[in-house]
């Protein structure tokens, strides 16, 4: 074995520079192929609007009910609009579950919701229960079996179980130029961790793959896209730290195992909001055990070590934040006011700020801005919220020099290149000479900045495989963005929309202040790149938020967050 | 659920900011990519604050220098030691702005690859300087410290630009030591970094003005006594010169009748002209900007004033500078503006190639033309005419007092008004005394030595 290495380093210098030259197209090619071939179907799905149930008023016209959570008022936002003076503008709402089974709720309205003639706020309806709204009179008449059955049968497919082979096989291919370019043109030493890093997320995706398969889903567009930013951050760390691929390796383990623990705990609505509970509580609680128990690096103390394992609690906390804010549609309508949620964001907030961790806390506010928005509809509350960050801005800047600091270097990174516009400097140098199609692995120099695989990662990917892999990057985290969009209006639950819509907003919101804080767009603020940084609990975080978006993902036979309808297994 | 649908907008807002910034990025790469990869100290193309790679050759393609890890220098002693200042020598200590300002070009850098191509190797700057001519230039300085600049006036290449002290990189002296202080200012580039009292070269800069602006200066004659006195102090010659007009005060340097032509002429225009034929302007080419002159009569007493239109009082100038405006008399009001890098070569892509951009018009024809006579005449019947065989030699010398007891420091201007040699030049000799008897036989070599190069192309 050794001799046969030693031969292989021997005779590489005959064939590295043409396989780099090959490489570097073959990257960005490749990249491209799989990326549209998982973006596409996630971008473009129909989205069929479905029936689930009739409500059948007294003069026999009918209306069809088309979510599994519906509004029921005079409003004409509302999903079910009943223009009748005596109905509120939110009167009622109409709940589906997962069993078929149907509530009405009472939103508030001055008149009252009566089930056969008795008022109620909360009452599982029956068949051919009267229910009378604002003195309209209607009955519920849900769907039969067969409908449903015939309605899941049409509901686009996800992909066929072979274009997903064929992605992954793609996504292999992939890799394994990659690690050759690397066994070209690399150190000796490093080949083993390399190997081991690559070889990693190899069996990860194939191993996730086939338990798919065996539980019949067939959607694997998401988890491709995110394999494949992580394959991106393996190739940043094997140039920068190659002794920590493996540890980025078990962090993404460990990340996929939060990705399905959470998306079967999403599974079952009621299940859910159970668990939501269990969030709410553990993310403020990792932050409070960071708080006393927590190491100070870099001027922010949001690092906790244990056995010798470095954590970074609050990219967990996020996880749990998006668990806490996401809310069904009868909660929203019932209990209107945010004020629970507001005092727990401010809870958060007030934590990350004792621990000096700036840029968290700018996620944390955006994540509630998105909430709070999707919760109230209010541009009033979002108003507030920025008017009470800017004060807030305004007491950290005084309290914390060093983070006003930022800004003032901000657009002059040219100006001090050597003290604090060094990294972002070096990082543009670094881009540009890597060009669209990079250098080649090792061949950067960005590698000897500090952070190179973390906060300027985006940098020494463009350096060593060029700008076009390296805003892909990006891209993919936007297609989570606009998938989440796209997904809102066929979910079943406004608890899953506004649970995709966050955390889809957090992805985005890093990928921003990460990109361009690197490349002096916005202000630098050290924030992590989903999946692509070095770092566990950031890479276990991620996989926590990709859960929630896939979650949301109603394609028929698609996501395993999402139980699976009666009868489509037989299509 | 149609509410929080429609609500979902608001993640689309964050998407098109990551997407917008994004774009703004590409577009920033787009514009200012090869200005990030050529920018000091980017970590592929610098090594301290010099480049990092590429050759170096002068304009007859003798190799000057290979910038790899090692930088290797010319193959001869004196070649290095003249070349050393436009090139940078190993620590950083001489940074050669003027290669460095091409990095981009000689990186091979383009949007779509990078600096990939050439990763390491780097192109070829060809520089305008003649190792031929620089090695007569410092050979001819004979240690002593100052600068030796001789430009072509149509095209802008720079032949002869010459700064001593040096050293040989690849056998660097005791710096530190420094004893008899020989290598005061070693790292500086005097052509471009220093300024200088002119002297008497000045006067050239009181003739001009005053041919623009004294109508009849050409009819005035102006009596010399050897001291004009302007209450306890005076302007003073050495000897006194009789009669003079415009032209024979020029020839003979005399102070008495320059000091009445300040008078003609006056302050406020005296401020004008200098400033219009761009006498303490910095010059910029090819990434480097000379030092600053001066010429300061705000608040100056009347003999100040005529001491700063001899060329004394506070006025400094740049050897750069002055050799350029040298170059616009020769060029009847105009010159090319002087540059140091002809070409940059990527293999076999040429990546920048120098045009020739012209000076403003400092100054009208006539006056040029007259000036240009007055200089023929200082050579003729002064400098000896005999020193430049074959060259038409127009030139003003001058011997710049520096006060202290110092020695004076000689300078020597102008240019060759020759359609087949049209070099314009600047000689200094840090305290080398009479600016003519000091600087003529070092021109002498140096401008031989130029045709050579020439009648060679």
């Amino acid at each position: 074995m050794e001799d046969m290495l030693e031969l292989f380093i021997a005779s590489r210098d005959t064939y590295a520079a043409d396989y780099i030259g090959f490489l570097r197209y073959a990257v960005p090619i490749l990249a491209a192929v799989l990326l549209l071939r998982c973006v596409l179907p996630l971008l473009t799905f129909k989205r069929e609007p479905e029936i689930w149930a009739w409500l059948n008023l007294k003069d026999g016209s009918q209306i069809p009910i088309t979510h599994w959570e519906n509004v029921i008022g005079r409003s004409k936002s509302s999903d079910v609009c009943i223009n009748f003076p005596t109905v509120s503008r939110n009167h009622a709402v109409l709940t589906r579950y997962d069993d078929g089974s149907w509530t009405i709720s009472d939103a508030g309205s001055k008149d009252g919701v009566l089930v056969n003639g008795k008022p109620v706020q909360i009452c599982a309806l029956k068949e051919r229960d009267r229910i009378s709204i604002g003195g309209v009179e209607m009955k519920l008449q849900p769907i039969t079996e067969k409908q449903e059955i015939r309605q899941s049968q049409l509901r686009t497919k996800a992909a066929s179980g072979w274009d997903t082979v064929a992605n992954l096989l793609i996504l292999t291919i992939f890799q394994c130029v990659m690690v050759l370019g690397y066994l070209l043109t690399g150190q000796k030493e490093h080949f083993s961790s390399i190997l081991e890093g690559f070889g990693g997320i190899i069996l990860c995706q194939w191993l996730l793959y086939i338990f798919y398969a065996t539980i019949h889903r067939s959607s694997f567009e998401l988890e491709t896209i995110a394999f494949f930013l992580c394959t991106l951050g393996m190739a940043a760390i094997a140039t920068v730290k190659p002794g920590e691929t493996v540890k980025q390796l078990m962090a993404m383990f460990l990340g996929v195992v939060t990705f399905l623990a959470i998306g079967w705990s999403l599974r079952d609505l009621e299940r859910a909001k159970i668990f939501r509970y269990v969030a709410v509580v553990a993310g403020v609680g990792f932050l409070l055990v960071t708080l006393v128990f927590g190491t100070e690096y870099y001027g922010a103390k949001n690092w906790l070590i244990i056995g010798g394992m470095s954590l970074q609690p609050s990219e967990l906390t996020k996880v749990c934040f998006v668990f806490a804010g996401a809310s069904t549609m009868d909660r929203i309508m019932t209990k209107r006011n945010l004020i629970l949620f507001i005092v727990y964001s401010v809870l958060i907030c007030g934590c990350l700020a004792l621990m000096n961790d700036f840029g968290a806390a700018l996620i944390f506010f955006c994540a509630f801005l998105v909430i709070a928005y999707l919760r109230s509809g209010s541009v009033g509350t979002v108003a507030l919220a920025i008017t009470a960050l800017a004060f807030a801005g305004v007491l950290a800047f005084q309290i914390a020099p060093h983070a006003l600091q930022r800004f003032t270097t901000w657009r002059h990174i040219w100006e001090d290149p050597l003290y604090t516009g060094y990294q972002q400097t070096r990082a543009l140098m670094c881009i540009a000479s890597g060009g669209l199609l990079g250098l080649g692995p090792e061949q950067g120099l960005l590698q000897y900045v500090f952070a190179a695989d973390s906060d300027i990662a985006f940098a020494t990917i463009a350096e060593e495989w060029g700008l076009i892999l390296a805003v892909m990057s990006v891209l993919c985290i936007a297609v989570f963005g606009f998938f989440s969009i796209r997904t809102a209006r066929v979910a079943r639950s406004s608890f899953y929309s506004i649970g995709a819509c966050t955390a889809a907003s957090v992805l985005v919101i890093q990928t921003m202040l990460n990109c361009l804080g690197t490349v002096d767009v916005l202000p630098f603020t050290g924030v992590t790149f989903p999946f692509l940084s070095n770092g566990g609990t950031s890479m276990i975080g991620a996989w926590g938020l990709l859960a929630f978006v896939k979650a949301s993902d109603t394609r028929q036979n698609a996501s395993f967050a999402v139980r699976m309808q009666k009868g489509s297994e037989v299509a | 659920m149609n509410r929080v649908t429609k609500r979902t907008w608001l993640m689309g807002l964050f998407i098109f900011i990551l997407l917008g910034g994004l774009v703004l990025f590409l577009w920033d790469y787009a514009r200012n990519g090869d200005d990030w990869v050529s920018f000091t100290g980017s970590p592929h193309l610098y090594n301290n604050t010099n480049i990092g790679a590429g050759t170096v050759t002068d304009r007859s393609a003798t190799m000057l220098l290979d910038i790899g890890e090692k930088r290797t220098y010319a193959s001869d002693t004196t070649t290095r030691k003249s070349t050393l200042h436009w090139l940078g020598d190993r620590k950083g200590f001489i940074s050669a702005s003027a290669v460095s300002h091409y990095a981009a070009e000689m990186s091979g850098f383009d949007l779509v690859n990078g600096i990939y191509d050439t990763s390491g190797t780097g192109g070829t700057a060809t520089l305008t300087l003649s190792a031929r001519v620089q090695n007569a230039a410092l050979n001819a300085m004979a240690g002593r410290k100052g600068t030796i600049g001789v430009y072509n006036y149509k095209t802008g290449e720079i032949l002869c630009a010459v700064t001593t002290p040096t050293y040989d990189p690849d056998n660097v002296p005791d710096i530190g030591e420094n004893p008899g202080g020989e290598y005061e200012g070693i790292y500086l580039n005097r052509f471009l970094q220093s300024t200088y009292i002119p002297g008497s070269i000045f006067k050239v800069v009181t003739t001009s003005a005053a041919l623009e602006c004294v109508p009849d200066i050409l009819d005035k004659t102006f009596t010399c006594y050897g001291k004009v006195e302007y209450g306890e102090e005076s302007v003073t010659c050495e000897t006194a010169h009789g009669k003079v007009t415009l032209k024979t005060a020029l020839a003979k340097s005399c102070n008495c009748a320059f000091a009445q032509i300040a008078e003609l002429v006056g302050k406020q225009n005296m401020v004008k002209y200098v400033e219009r034929f761009q006498v303490t302007e910095p010059l910029a080419f090819d990434g480097v900007t000379t030092a600053r002159g001066n010429y300061d009569v705000s608040k100056t007493a009347p003999v100040s004033f005529a001491w700063s239109c001899i060329g004394q009082y506070t006025d400094q100038i740049n050897p750069a500078r002055y050799m350029t405006l040298m170059g616009a008399i020769a060029g009847g009001g105009q010159a090319a503006e002087p540059y140091i890098v002809s070409k940059v070569s990527v293999g076999e892509d040429v990546t920048y190639e120098a045009k020739t951009t012209k000076t403003d018009r400092l100054m009208s024809g006539e006056t040029a033309e007259t000036v240009k006579s007055f200089m023929r005449n200082n050579v003729q019947s002064v400098y000896g005419d005999w020193n430049f065989p074959g060259l038409n030699v127009c030139a003003k010398s001058g011997t710049s007092q520096l006060g202290g007891g110092q020695t004076s420091n000689a300078m020597f201007a102008g240019f060759v008004a020759d359609e087949s040699y049209p070099l314009a030049f600047i000689v200094v000799v840090e305290n080398g005394g009479y600016g003519a008897s000091t600087c003529v036989p070092i021109l002498s070599k140096v401008l031989t030595e130029c045709k050579a190069v020439m009648d060679g192309e």
